[in-house]
């Protein structure tokens, strides 16, 4: 059974894999009864109401209250749309995996319920291309709440539509980005678009358009049917409610474990993913996904899991995935890992990021080949800097902050490797303990 | 694009800058006189990318930077542009760029005139921190037969490819990968072919996009650019020749939104190389051979002056050969037709046709057009249409021609129009057109019956019920309605007067900026008509005694009643309708004059042949088909044995014993302006560089110099209704001829162009190919009362089941050989191999 | 930098460039939105573009579930795929290929019948994932004709790092000679490695 530390509301009954379907949502969980209730005896503006006073917070990334969001959008006669982020492609996230093959339909009931909210008769499930098998599970789901007519049109009998479609994309990280998002699901590449117009005032097809993450959707039936006042029981005040928050890298039991916000990070870490192996150290961690500034031990392990403290320490909760690196993890490989996946992942259109991503690699290749020197270094920090704030979205920044951060907490480690890359151990090693040289690590 | 347009004040770097409420913040600096480095913005392609992130500012209230190129205005807003953060993020962009760029510039054609090279010095860093290996790619290599790309260089503006998106809408030329990775290309690495894909190379802001006719040609410290107008086509568009060493180098565009939006045609940009094609005149030359220009204008007067005394006339005694002719102009057995000409040089040669030679046999047309009184109705200024009325209008009516074949910039004009102002698109036509696509409402009627197709689309905006209807409506409920209609409708009696109803119909004389905008069929055809080309109008379209138009000068050459024939810019054999009869016409003739710019099978049949000068070399003016008076300027020089035409033309007339007073092109056009009322005191200085229309010269009496004759309704138009086309199931399949863009000397004679010289295709339905069991590309003649043409079969779905159309100008099949006229019976047989 | 004039004139060192006088005639045709009859597309490929289309508002957003019928069709984004794929659409080929281009998934070049994606991102790195890549590549052999494998980013499974994705089904924790299993399996068509298939693991938290 769940460990006393997690507190299961999105993943309850997950473990159940008779909760995938029709029927087992409904009999475990008591599925689409809140749905029914919100269509037949709720206002849009009572919904909206009620997610704006949960102070549920978007799990994407960006952290932003949804209730307002979702009242962004212009009222009246138009063509509205929701999309669900399930794009979930940054390096640490596998939690709108485990969402959404464990429980489809708590997603497509929050997809209806903020689809009413947000007074849109057009949605859609933007989920990556990689998970194959998940996008079947939902096409399932889908077809499973099309039957039974909680899709389609005059739902319920409540005179309202939907259009639930499922659209794969096909392997590109920038599609996360709610606008490339947008351009990709109209067909095109998926670049960014300019900022504003916001998606809320002119997003798909040029309509008002709704965007959130699969675990922000997943949260609306439960605060609808329990209200918000119960919602914001779990957490902490700026940061309400549990998170399903995504661990991996050097701990024993990687996973994905629902707590409540503000729990110490120390347990998420140490007692629920079982802490490092054997005899070996924390050296940082990624608090919120690779994206996110890394933290050392000291830093970081006794905060409490929040947007609030995270941010304060000067980095992010982002999509609440914690990356563990040990002592075993030479920081600048695991740079220059970080950046190789932006520079691959930059879409290309804004200079700053599709350039400076690219130089940045070049120049972490050539430290830990040793062919660098300390001014090298001051250059990397100064191209990050240069980066930061200057680019379309902040893809870029998403690399320039945590190879930044890298780069001034453990400068040492960067000047060591610079003298001799032979000296660094073998980031393979941390699962088996034996120390080897660096040949294929990079 | 258009702005909010309420005006507001905003502060740049301490000014105060007046500005429009809405338009882009670097728009509004740039008129502020404030620079602000960019490479991506470019208002004509489109919404603003924000990709290059070059025109970064500071703008009080926001933390971070904001490109200035996607940022509206709004009152009060207070910007920063020179600050230490500003400066920081420039030089940061300027080294992002260089990382990955080649700095060739020694070897870069557009070294010197490189908007990365001036930023880098005037933004950047001053030298580069990075010392690691540029992006490889195989350079350069051939983006198109014209168009060579070296994706080294490329910066990824996205201009080149919003340009193709945006407004040549090929969406050909695309972004390949992503990232770093990115290239532009094309699908499967085909050549980008499309008809305005040149213009790409001037928008590039790097070395990326050069054109092969100019690469290695010429560096920007040892050119000249000369401001001129291209004559290649109706469209006039304003160009800037590159010149070295007196010759044309490279033609690229110059911007007049009234005209051309500053786009150019590949036509007019690649077209100069035939400037000296082996095959160009370069000196008289009588039969025998070549001859000194005075003895070949003493022929030419002589020849002339004897037909012109013609077979009765020429008695009074009083005359001994010199001085003007003083027949009765129905007598005299001469006639002139005029083509490629400018105004001065159309007004000398009526001069000389009408009052040296004594004929009113003058025409500027290949073949018929509408009377004298129709064509001044149609010249009343409240029912014309400026070009840039197209941006604005409500519904634009495609009638009869299709702009990309012929007046290729006003297709893009029309795209725009629907892209930007979602104008509602109505086409007209017997061939389906480029435009198609976009369009609102298509009618297709039967070759040979735009007459009837226009007097019953007139009577439907009126709103009785028939076959025009289900166009008829977007007409009726649009406030502003340009019509553009291509002349050839008017060879078709009624078309003319039918077009003068739909005028009527659709309120264009109460409606600004409604109104008619004809592409003729030669490039300067309204100048000429104004400057008297005309068989039953003078000078500004005056009443005159009535000629022959062209098609009876040529029954009239046959019949013997004409006898001599000046051919000037025209090319009867490749470019009117019905070879056969002209072939018979030319060799009836007793004395042929031709003045051309190249030889050709008419120049082989001319007794006297006089050399023209091209569009780069002569002075003059032309008038655009809205009325605008534009100037074509010297731009290169001479063939040593090549005169200006006017003094070639005056010194003719002076033989003839006409002493016009004109020996230069001021004393022409002075000429041209007393003689043609609405050109009244227009000076060459008000032309400048952009040209003077002359209807928007407020001068009251203006509207009364065009003066409306009642028109009798005719009776041809009473005809029955469109005779739509119909797949008949006996096969019989009627025949519409068109011009295509391609064919013709511009191919032929132009190196560069060569290889888009168009071979004859026989475009015909799916259903009639099969009915047919025909398959594409297969060989197959097509044949009409005993003359026949060879042509591949090319199945378009588009093409109305029961038409088949052939392509005028192609040599060896050139669809003139057939008759367009009306329905016509055309039997396809397999070419047995 | 000396002035210029001509192929190469006074600076040999130039490329001479035999277009600089005449346009080529291009190899192939430009390639315009194709019609119909030209492309012969398989029956039910249009079928399924034309009811992909009828899904959106817009028929363009169909454009990545095109390009991934017309890759289980022919195995990777042939030319002749895309032309087809953009007769049905009614957009240029060159819109396509752009598109495909982009996304990692939609292949433009031939790749192998199973194609295998091992992540090299930063939780697998940790624990192995180079090396599990080199192991599948080994098993693999040279045979590109059944086999296309390739490092990948973040496949969004770091809880059984190291991981690889099958034939678009997610595998791991992997030993490196696992690898030659899988590929056996694959070659035999066989399940592949049943016990470390994502779809079988329980919630972490119940451990
Ligand atoms: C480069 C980039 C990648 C992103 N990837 C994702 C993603 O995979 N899933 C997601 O939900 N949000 C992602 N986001 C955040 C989205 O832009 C957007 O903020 C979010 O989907 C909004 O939903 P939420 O408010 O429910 O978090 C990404 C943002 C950026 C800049
Ligand atoms: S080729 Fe030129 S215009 Fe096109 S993207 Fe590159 S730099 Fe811009
Ligand atoms: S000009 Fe503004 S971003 Fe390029």
């Amino acid at each position: 059974m769940a460990h006393r530390l997690e507190k299961r509301v999105l993943l309850e009954h997950a473990s159940d894999p008779a909760l995938r379907t029709l029927d087992g949502y409904r009999r475990l969980a008591g599925g689409y009864a809140t749905m029914e209730r919100a269509y037949k005896e709720m206002e849009q503006d009572e919904v909206l109401q009620e997610l704006e006073d949960s102070g549920l917070r978007g799990r994407g990334g960006a952290g932003f209250s949804m209730g307002k969001k979702a009242s962004f959008l212009p009222r009246g006669e138009m063509a509205k749309y929701l999309c669900c982020n399930a794009d979930e492609s940054e390096p640490g996230a596998f939690k709108d995996r485990e969402l959404m093959q464990r429980n489809p339909h708590q997603l497509i009931e929050g997809i209806a319920i903020a689809a009413l909210a947000a007074d849109a008769g057009h949605a859609f499930i933007f989920i990556r291309g990689e998970y194959d098998e998940q996008a079947d599970i939902l096409d399932a789901a889908v077809a499973e709440a099309y039957e039974a007519g909680y899709l389609g049109t005059n739902i319920l009998g409540c005179h309202r539509d939907l259009e639930l479609v499922v659209h794969r994309g096909a392997g590109a990280y920038i599609c996360g980005e709610e606008t490339a998002l947008l351009d990709a699901l109209e067909g095109k590449r998926g670049n960014p678009r300019l900022k504003p117009p916001f998606p809320a005032v002119q997003g798909l097809y040029g309509g008002p358009t709704l965007i959130n993450n699969v675990e922000t959707l997943s949260n609306v039936p439960h605060i609808v049917r329990h209200g918000a006042e119960w919602f914001k029981g779990f957490g902490t005040e700026q940061s309400p409610g549990t998170k399903v928050v995504s661990v991996s890298g050097g701990v024993r039991r990687p996973g994905n474990y629902e707590v409540e916000l503000g729990i110490p990070t120390r347990e998420l870490i140490c007692d629920l993913a079982g802490g490092p192996e054997e005899g070996h150290e924390i050296k940082a961690f990624f608090p919120g996904g690779s994206s996110s500034p890394v933290l050392t031990a000291e830093e970081g392990l006794d905060l409490p899991y929040s947007f609030e403290a995270m941010a304060e320490a000067g980095s992010m909760l982002g999509s609440g995935s914690i990356i563990v690196a040990d002592d075993r993890v030479s920081i600048p490989h695991l740079a220059l890992r970080t950046a190789r996946f932006y520079h691959h992942e930059s879409c290309g259109k804004c200079v700053p990021c599709r350039e400076g991503t690219n130089w940045t690699v070049k120049m972490l290749e050539r430290m830990v080949r040793g062919e660098a020197t300390p001014m090298d270094l001051d250059i990397v920090s100064s191209v990050q800097q240069n980066i930061i704030g200057h680019c379309l979205c902040v893809l870029g920044d998403s690399m320039a902050m945590p190879v930044g951060a890298m780069v001034r907490k453990f400068r040492d480690e960067f000047e060591a490797v610079m003298a001799d890359p032979e000296l660094v151990l073998d980031p393979h090693a941390v699962v088996r303990g034996a120390p080897e040289t660096l040949g294929a690590s990079t | 694009m258009s702005p909010g347009g309420r005006e507001v004040t905003i502060t740049i770097d301490g000014r105060e800058v007046a500005a429009v409420e809405g338009e882009m913040l670097h728009d509004a600096a740039r008129k502020g006189d404030v620079e602000i480095p960019y490479f991506c913005y470019e208002p004509k392609l489109g919404d603003p990318v924000g990709a290059c992130r070059m025109c970064l500012v500071e703008i009080e209230g926001i933390p971070k930077l904001q490109t200035s190129c996607s940022t509206p205005v709004r009152e009060g807003m207070v910007v920063h542009t020179r600050t230490e953060q500003v400066k920081e993020a420039q030089s940061a962009v300027v080294e992002f760029l260089l990382v990955n760029h080649p700095l060739d510039c020694p070897v870069c054609d557009k070294g010197g005139e490189c908007p990365l090279q001036d930023i880098s010095y005037g933004w950047g860093p001053g030298r580069s921190r990075v010392i690691d290996e540029k992006r490889h790619f195989e350079k350069p290599i051939e983006l198109s037969p014209l168009v060579a790309i070296d994706r080294e260089r490329c910066i990824l503006c996205y201009r080149c490819v919003r340009f193709s998106q945006e407004v040549a809408e090929d969406a050909q030329l695309q972004l390949i990968e992503r990232g770093d990775r990115t290239y532009v290309g094309t699908f499967d690495d085909r050549p980008y072919v499309a008809p305005f894909h040149g213009n790409i190379t001037d928008i590039c802001p790097v070395g990326a996009l050069t054109s092969y006719t100019y690469r290695f040609r010429a560096r920007p410290w040892d050119i000249e650019h000369a401001g001129s107008v291209c004559t290649l086509c109706p469209s006039q568009c304003n160009v800037s020749f590159t010149v070295r060493d007196e010759k044309v180098k490279r033609v690229i565009a110059r911007d007049n939104h009234e005209v051309d939006d500053g786009w150019l045609c590949d036509r007019g940009r690649y077209g100069f190389e035939m400037f000296d094609a082996p095959e160009r005149v370069r000196g008289p030359r009588l039969k025998g051979g070549e001859a000194g220009w005075d003895e070949a204008i003493a022929k030419a007067a002589e020849g002339l002056r004897a037909a012109s005394r013609g077979r009765r006339g020429w008695s009074s005694a009083d005359n001994s050969g010199e001085g003007p002719a003083r027949t009765t102009p129905a007598s005299s057995g001469v006639a002139a037709i005029v083509g490629d000409a400018s105004n001065e040089e159309g007004f000398l040669l009526q001069r000389i046709v009408r009052e040296a030679l004594g004929s009113a046999h003058v025409d500027s047309r290949p073949s018929r057009g509408p009377r004298a009184d129709v064509l001044r109705q149609l010249a009343e200024p409240a029912i014309s249409a400026r070009v840039r009325d197209i941006d604005e209008a409500d519904a634009i009516l495609v009638l009869g021609t299709d702009p990309l074949h012929s007046s290729p910039i006003l297709d893009l004009r029309v795209r725009k129009a629907i892209r930007r102002n979602g104008a509602k698109l109505v086409v007209a036509t017997e061939r389906p057109t480029a435009l198609d696509g976009g369009a609102e409402a298509i009618a297709r009627y039967a070759p040979g019956q735009a007459a009837h197709f226009a007097s019953e689309l007139a009577s439907a905006i009126g709103g009785a019920e028939n076959v025009a209807s289900p166009v008829a409506e977007t007409l009726r409920e649009a406030d502003t309605v340009v019509v553009i209609w291509g002349e050839r409708i008017a060879r078709e009696d009624g078309a003319a007067e039918a077009l003068l109803d739909v005028a009527k119909a659709t309120g264009m004389a109460d409606s600004d900026g409604a109104g008619l905008l004809e592409i003729p069929d030669t490039t300067n055809a309204r100048g000429l008509r104004e400057a008297g080309c005309l068989p039953d109008a003078g000078p500004g379209l005056s009443e005159t005694a009535a000629g022959m138009s062209t098609e009876e000068i040529r029954n009239a050459l046959v019949s013997g009643e004409i006898t001599s024939l000046i051919l000037f810019g025209v090319d009867p054999l490749r470019d009117f309708p019905d070879t056969p009869a002209w072939e018979e016409a030319l060799t009836a003739a007793d004395f042929v004059v031709s003045f051309s710019m190249h030889e050709n099978a008419t120049t082989a049949k001319a007794d006297v042949v006089l050399p023209l000068e091209t569009h780069a070399e002569k002075d003059g003016t032309v008038t655009h088909p809205d009325g605008r008076l534009q100037r074509v300027r010297p731009s290169a020089s001479r063939p040593e044995n090549v005169l200006p035409n006017i003094i070639v033309l005056s010194q003719l007339a002076s033989k003839l014993g006409l002493d016009t007073g004109i020996d230069s092109q001021p004393t022409a056009f002075k000429a041209l302006t007393d003689a043609v009322s609405f050109y009244a005191g227009i000076a060459d200085a008000d032309l400048g560089g952009r040209g003077l229309r002359w209807q928007d010269r407020n001068t009251p009496e203006l509207h009364q110099l065009v003066h409306p004759a009642d028109r009798q309704v005719d009776a041809v138009r009473e005809r029955g209704s469109v005779e739509m086309p119909s797949g008949s199931a006996d096969g019989e399949l009627t025949l519409g001829t068109y011009r295509d863009l391609w064919a013709g000397p511009i191919t032929e004679l132009n190196p560069p162009l060569r290889f888009l010289t168009p071979h004859q295709r026989l475009e015909i339905s799916p259903r009639d190919a099969q009915r047919l069991d025909l398959k594409n590309g297969e060989a197959v003649r097509v044949s009409q009362n005993g003359n026949a043409i060879d042509a591949a079969v090319l199945i378009k779905e588009r093409i109305a089941p029961g038409t088949v159309f052939l392509a005028e100008g192609v040599s060896g099949a050139n669809a003139n050989g057939l008759l367009n006229g009306g329905s016509v019976q055309v039997e396809i047989e397999k070419v047995r191999a | 930098m000396s002035p210029v004039d001509g192929p190469g004139r006074n600076n040999p060192s130039l490329p001479v460039d035999p277009a600089v006088r005449e346009g080529r005639v291009p190899g192939r045709a430009e390639e315009e939105i194709p019609e119909l009859h030209e492309v012969d597309c398989p029956p039910e490929l249009a079928e399924r573009i034309e009811t992909l289309m009828g899904r959106y508002p817009d028929r363009r957003s169909a454009s990545i579930p095109a390009l991934w019928g017309v890759q289980e069709r022919y195995g990777w984004c042939t030319p002749e795929g895309i032309r087809q794929a953009a007769a049905v659409m009614r957009v240029t080929p060159a819109y396509l290929e752009s598109v495909a281009s982009f996304y990692d998934l939609l292949h433009t070049k031939p790749v192998g019948t199973h194609r295998i994606e091992v992540c090299t991102n930063i939780s697998c790195w940790m624990r192995g994932g180079d090396r599990l890549l080199d192991a599948f590549k080994a098993a693999a052999g040279g045979d590109d004709a059944d086999f296309f494998v390739t490092g990948f980013e973040c496949l969004g499974a770091c809880d059984i790092a190291p991981m690889a994705s099958i034939d678009q089904r997610y595998y791991g924790p992997l030993e490196a000679a696992e690898a030659g299993v899988a590929i056996e399996q694959l070659r035999a068509g066989d399940e592949v490695l049943p016990e470390k298939a994502l779809a079988r693991r329980g919630l972490a938290g119940d451990a």
